[in-house]
């Protein structure tokens, strides 16, 4: 009976009397959550339009970090760092369409899957040839962003918010408002979802498969660019990130494979569960559960609704 | 309906499509063996054949999916090199398909305009915008959208997912969708498969009235020996992957070879 106090009842009587408590766990979930989702969101963008699940996305977002810092070592001034950034992920995207997707065109997707393990490799290395392997510091003051936190006392307590934090989340929110905007309205936002839906039916009304992946992969690379300067500015750019961005693994299990929606909302349910799962019921096993409680919370999706909650159930008529 | 290859004066019209000794094969399976025929402006022209006569392959490779091995394929009098559907397709050559591939989780408006794809010209910079001419652009065809919508008598569904749509339905959309692109050549793959008798006929009629009011040319494949006889100009026969038979409908249907491929031979 007390192990079953301990998880059943315990933890949602430390939330009722910390109320403060609760709201800075919640609100440091929220931001790791709109973190996990914009690399979520990399990933469904590539595996809508070509139905690759790109493993690179991780390495993508560590590379985009680097560079910008790499180009702002040299000397260059920050902002132009960003464009030339954004000009290295495109030559990335038409080199991936050229190099990798061309040839491999029809295949199967494990072919298609395990040649963007050979890209996250090459990534690797090419990236610690050029920037060595230490951790970077983030030009974070150079591009603008805000630093320090506010506080404010509320629910007899303090909450106290990083200003980094409630850029990243504003940011985050423009950038997908402003995706969602792109693909629901115009000529190429119509391609991408044509193409998404049936490949052979795209080709038929004269969309170019070709032209399609380099948008898909330079837009990934943008969405990247900007996870990479948000979470670098939070902690440092590192190779350990592309670890952490497996963590959007379980965030599209949970929102479904092929959903913009659905990559935001299970980076949200994720990054807030974890943190919560971590601060109210990691006591009782010793800590240490918010590095397996997303893949715990996955697996039970698995179990139960293979599809997400947003994804599309695939009924196949015989 | 007309009388069967009344032809409406178009047939003796110049050759828009010539297929010459054609043959495609899949490593040992031989699809398509040296055929040959011709498509000429304005005409109806149906291809037809028992099952995996090579109909739906020889399609393919009019509209760039396939590459034949051998003969070569002259469009507009240019003879083509291997080609992609992309290509086929801004040169003028519509289709749709045997098994429907519309885009499935997009509206009848949005399929209709995916069609529009080509003939929009403004860059990417104002398609992020959608300001500008970019915003001119999409309101100028979705008035082209709304004509193709008119004429197909799918106003009702203009907003509905496709995916949620009957199947004759979904039929009629796929076909404003290649009516879209305002092709030259238009390409039917059984339009009239899995529709009832009712469904069939407005199917007929559409395809009649492309043929007259847009003076589109088609090509068509159709099981339905009823139809084929109404609607076409000209027919060529396949069988096993060859042509046994090419000519008005009332010649391939006294073709005794076209009546064994069909019936059967006795041994």
């Amino acid at each position: 009976m007390d192990i079953l106090y301990k998880v059943l009842i315990d933890p949602f009587v430390q939330m009722g009397a910390a109320p403060d408590l609760l709201v800075q766990t919640v609100w440091e979930g929220l931001v790791s959550g709109v973190l996990y989702a914009l690399i979520a969101l990399g990933f469904v963008l590539i595996f809508k339009a070509s139905g690759v699940f790109n493993f690179a996305q991780g390495i993508m977002v560590v590379f985009a970090g680097l560079t910008l810092v790499g180009f702002h070592e040299m000397g260059v001034p920050a902002i132009l760092a960003v464009i030339l950034t954004l000009g290295v992920m495109f030559l990335l995207a038409v080199s991936v369409e050229r190099v990798v997707l061309r040839p491999l065109v029809n295949q199967p997707d494990i072919i298609l899957f395990m040649a963007t393990f050979g890209i996250t490799y090459l990534l690797i290395g090419f990236g610690e040839l050029i920037f060595g392997g230490n951790p970077k510091r983030m030009i974070a003051e150079e591009l603008y962003l805000p630093t320090g936190s506010i506080e404010f006392q509320t629910l007899g307590g303090f909450v106290q918010l990083q200003k980094i934090d409630i850029a990243a989340a504003v940011i985050a929110a423009i950038m997908i408002a402003a995706l969602a905007f792109f693909f629901q309205t115009t000529r190429i936002g119509r391609a991408l979802r044509a193409v998404a839906d049936s490949h052979k039916a795209a080709l038929s009304v004269g969309i170019s498969l070709n032209q399609i992946w380099v948008i898909v992969w330079f837009t990934a690379g943008i969405v990247a660019l900007v996870t990479g300067i948000m979470w670098g500015a939070r902690s440092d750019v590192s190779f350990a990130l592309q670890v952490i961005a497996l963590k959007a693994l379980p965030v599209l299990i949970l929102g479904g494979f092929t959903s913009v929606p659905g990559a935001i909302v299970g980076g949200l349910i994720i990054g807030i569960g974890e943190k919560i799962g971590e601060f109210y019921w990691g006591p009782l096993v010793g800590g240490g559960i918010e590095s397996w409680l997303a893949y715990f919370i996955a697996l039970g999706f698995l179990l139960f609704r293979p599809q997400g909650l947003f994804g599309e159930k695939i009924i196949e008529r015989i | 309906m007309r009388a069967p290859g009344d032809g409406h004066g178009t047939t003796a019209g110049e050759v828009l499509l010539a297929v010459e000794g054609v043959s495609l094969s899949f490593g040992g399976v031989k699809a398509i063996t040296d055929v040959s025929f011709d498509i000429r402006k304005g005409e109806i022209r149906a291809i037809i054949g028992p099952n995996g006569a090579g109909k739906t392959s020889m399609l393919n490779v009019i509209n760039g999916f396939y590459h034949p091995q051998q003969g070569r394929i002259a469009f507009k009098g240019e003879t083509r090199k291997r080609m992609r559907p992309y290509v086929a397709a801004s040169q003028g050559i519509a289709r749709t398909f045997q098994n429907v591939a519309l885009f499935k989780g997009m509206s009848t408006i949005d399929n209709i305009m995916a069609g529009r794809t080509l003939k929009m010209k403004t860059g990417f910079f104002w398609q992020c915008l959608r300001h500008g001419p970019a915003l001119n652009e999409e309101i100028e065809h979705r008035k082209f959208v709304e004509e193709i919508i008119d004429f197909l008598e799918i106003q009702a569904i203009r907003k509905m997912p496709v995916g949620k749509l009957p199947y004759g339905l979904q039929k009629r959309v796929e076909l404003g969708r290649a009516l879209a692109m305002q092709p030259d050549l238009l390409l039917l793959d059984e339009p009239m498969a899995g529709m009832n008798l009712e469904e069939k006929e407005d199917m007929s009629r559409f395809i009649i009235d492309v043929n007259n009011q847009y003076g589109t040319t088609i090509a068509l494949i159709e099981h339905d020996m009823g139809v084929v006889m109404d609607l076409s100009d000209r027919v060529v026969v396949l069988e096993y992957g060859r042509k046994i038979a090419d000519g008005t409908p009332a010649e391939v249907s006294a073709d005794q070879k076209v009546i064994d491929a069909y019936l059967g031979v006795p041994h």
